[in-house]
């Protein structure tokens, strides 16, 4: 039983590791520009598509493939982004957040009609678990993990040592103030909008890699990215890792009690209760 | 003098216009409907199922058509979602007004679907599995020609016996036909002396199945038996190998695709075992297949498709109207009967207008049914995956 309960939280928190990245991007970007994005989805597949034709097609190494996500992410996303849902927004959040879904379809389309429906496979290997007693533990998935770790870190770095990092926070405090102090918010948008969908892209490779690459790679964990958001606070960085955190081990847990077919259900049903209890979500909604 | 257009008659004549300008003679054709996986779960098979239907109605419209009228073909995508299929059999049926609806694919959108057929009188005929569709309340209203799950489980349990399973664990997807087909598989299995030691039904729209692998393999079992579709049986061929387990694995021909076998390392995959009801090889009507497709080995939905447009073709001709009820009451009569063989539909329509009888044996094998329009048998491929191409043991 214990080893159970342990396997279960090993996992849980693996597949959260994963859940953060994208996660981070979402809330980078409500953040910043205060409307939920739901194009992320269609932008984390985007990610895994451009880390697939990197590494299996051009034969690059996995660090490098993961740097080619994110660009794609990133500047597929500010684009997008520009095009699309700009002039949604000051129609109010309500507007650009169906905007973005509607353009989270289009993308998914634009990646079917460019690389068709089969699933494909990048050129890595497929590893046997760590066993440490009854416990199973995947190399892969440590290094998703770990890997998710090291873009986290790095986004925290820049959001408190550079400028644009330090601009990024102002506007997302106090966007009215921050533009009285000579803050771009034009500069800023495109600036979040390059990192939190850029690493979309890096969360979008990771599922694949985890799952499998096919058109529908990011829309299968949208629902679960928003959870996170939201049971981490929407806005929060720091948040939406705790709230991935709380939605994979949540949903790995359940299964020791219910059926897994049941196991999004009682994720969900755990949301349920942090936010009976914390409104506006783990940590708040204030940005950093 | 004023003409008016309410706004019920002008939403109807928009929504009819793809058809219009699709069909070109849309006066006098028979409107005949496709709902087919185009993309979705099951996107490897919707394209191929959709040229294979166009082809034939082409082909029947080239030669006469049908009591001398064309057969207007409209092909709708369901994304293996009921909820689209749905959408698009009210499209087909209210405004289209088709006769019949072919090749819906998922059990999910066939069971979805198959109320507005009967209702509506309108003839469907389904490539999926799932013993439920049958006994739905449909009238006569459905036929399928892919064996139920029932035949199916029988034969894959058969199977097992032969290669010496033992303790078969179920992993299967939460779909109509997984409660069915893994009861009768343990049923076989108990008979010839094995165990269906456990069953877990899962989510397939997950991720991850980490936590069903754990609890499968902690039962022990020697062989899984994959009740999956695609994208999910990739996920579970990877997670089962991570997790270490090196016995047995079987699934369904139509989830071990070439593209899922491409996307894994070929120690992963590598002994996979999967069946299908395998097509009649030896049929005039699978070489016409083979040539609308320009591949050698087309997949068995592609051929049942064919067979359902031939057999609504055959069955308007031998009731000379077209509609729903026509072909209800005469499909039988042109398949099943005392009549002579025929495999290419085109012939049989000859045969018929000359006033003959005929028993047509198609594509997929000799489309034989049961009062609830079950196919009574069929055959099946048995393969076996090495270096990431599935290689065929035997075909009975």
């Amino acid at each position: 039983m214990i080893a159970a309960f342990l396997q279960a939280v090993v996992n849980g928190a693996l597949a959260g590791s994963v859940l953060a990245l994208p996660a981070l991007g979402f809330n980078t970007v409500y953040a910043v520009l205060r409307f939920p994005n739901f194009a992320v989805a269609g932008l984390a597949t985007i990610g895994a598509y451009a880390g697939w034709v990197a590494n299996a097609l051009w034969g690059w190494p996995a660090p490098a493939a993961i740097l080619a996500a994110f660009v794609a992410g990133g500047a597929a996303g500010a684009l997008c982004d520009a095009a699309a849902l700009k002039p949604l927004r000051p129609l109010g959040a309500l507007a650009a957040a169906i905007g973005s879904v509607a353009l989270n379809i289009v993308l998914e389309n634009a990646v079917r009609f460019a690389f068709g429906n089969n699933p494909r496979g990048y050129d890595l290997p497929v590893f046997r678990d760590w066993r440490f007693g009854a416990i199973g533990i995947g190399p892969q998935e440590v290094e998703d993990a770990a890997i998710a770790l090291l873009a986290m870190a790095a986004v925290f770095l820049l959001l408190r040592t550079t400028r644009i990092g330090k601009a990024m926070r102002a506007v997302s405090d106090n966007a009215t103030l921050a533009e009285s102090k000579g803050i771009d918010p034009v500069r800023v948008a495109w600036a979040a909008n390059i990192l939190g969908l850029g690493l979309c892209g890096i969360g979008g490779m990771l599922v694949a890699l985890d799952t499998s690459l096919d058109p529908l790679t990011g829309f299968r964990v949208l629902l679960s990215i928003f959870a996170a958001a939201v049971v981490g606070g929407l806005g929060s960085i720091p948040g939406a890792v705790a709230g991935a955190f709380v939605v994979g081990i949540g949903e790995e847990l359940s299964t020791l009690v219910v059926a897994p077919t049941y196991r999004t259900a009682m994720g969900f049903l755990a949301i349920l209760i942090v936010l009976s209890f914390r409104p506006r979500g783990l940590l708040g909604e204030r940005a950093y | 003098m004023r003409v008016t257009v309410s706004r019920r008659s002008a939403l109807a004549g928009s929504l009819a216009l793809p058809f219009l300008a699709r069909t070109g003679f849309a006066a006098n054709a028979i409107p005949l409907g496709a709902i087919n996986p185009l993309t979705g779960a099951g996107g490897a098979y919707g394209p191929s199922m959709a040229k294979v239907a166009e082809a034939l109605v082409a082909r029947i419209n080239r030669t006469g058509g049908v009591l001398g009228r064309p057969i207007a073909l409209d092909v709708e995508d369901d994304q293996t979602n009921p909820t689209v299929g749905v959408e698009a059999a009210h499209k087909l049926i209210d405004v289209g007004k088709v006769v019949a609806i072919v090749g819906t694919w998922a059990s999910a959108v066939t069971t979805a679907v198959a109320p507005l057929c009967w209702q509506s009188r309108t003839m469907l005929f389904t490539v999926s599995g799932a013993d439920s569709i049958t006994r739905l309340p449909h009238h006569g209203y459905i036929i399928r020609t892919q064996p139920n799950t029932h035949l199916q489980s029988g034969r894959a349990a058969g199977f097992l016996l032969q290669h010496e399973s033992k303790r078969v664990f179920g992993l299967s997807a939460q779909t109509p036909f997984a409660v069915d087909s893994w009861s009768r598989l343990k049923e076989v299995l108990a008979k010839g002396g094995a165990t269906g030691i456990g069953d877990i039904i899962y989510d397939p729209k997950q991720t991850s199945f980490r936590s069903e692998i754990d609890k499968a393999l902690a039962a022990k079992p020697d062989t899984l038996f994959l009740n999956s579709y695609a994208p999910d049986l990739e996920i579970l061929l990877r997670e089962t190998y991570q997790a270490g387990f090196n016995g047995k694995r079987f699934t369904f021909a139509y989830a071990a695709t070439d593209a899922v076998l491409k996307a894994l390392p070929a120690g992963v995959t590598n002994g996979l075992w999967s069946f299908a009801p395998s097509p009649d090889v030896t049929s005039p009507a699978y070489k016409a297949v083979q040539a609308i497709l320009g591949i050698s080995d087309p997949d068995p939905y592609s051929c049942q498709i064919y067979d359902h447009v031939a057999l609504v073709a055959l069955a308007i001709a031998k009731a000379g109207v077209a509609s729903g009820v026509a072909i209800h009451d005469n499909v039988r009569k042109i398949s099943q009967g005392p009549g002579q063989k025929v495999s290419d539909p085109v012939a049989g329509l000859k045969l018929l207008a000359a006033g003959k009888e005929i028993n047509y044996d198609g594509a997929s094998g000799p489309c034989h049914f049961t009062p609830i329009g079950d196919i009574l048998n069929c055959k099946f491929l048995f393969q076996v995956v090495e270096n990431q191409h599935n290689k065929t043991l035997f075909i009975s």
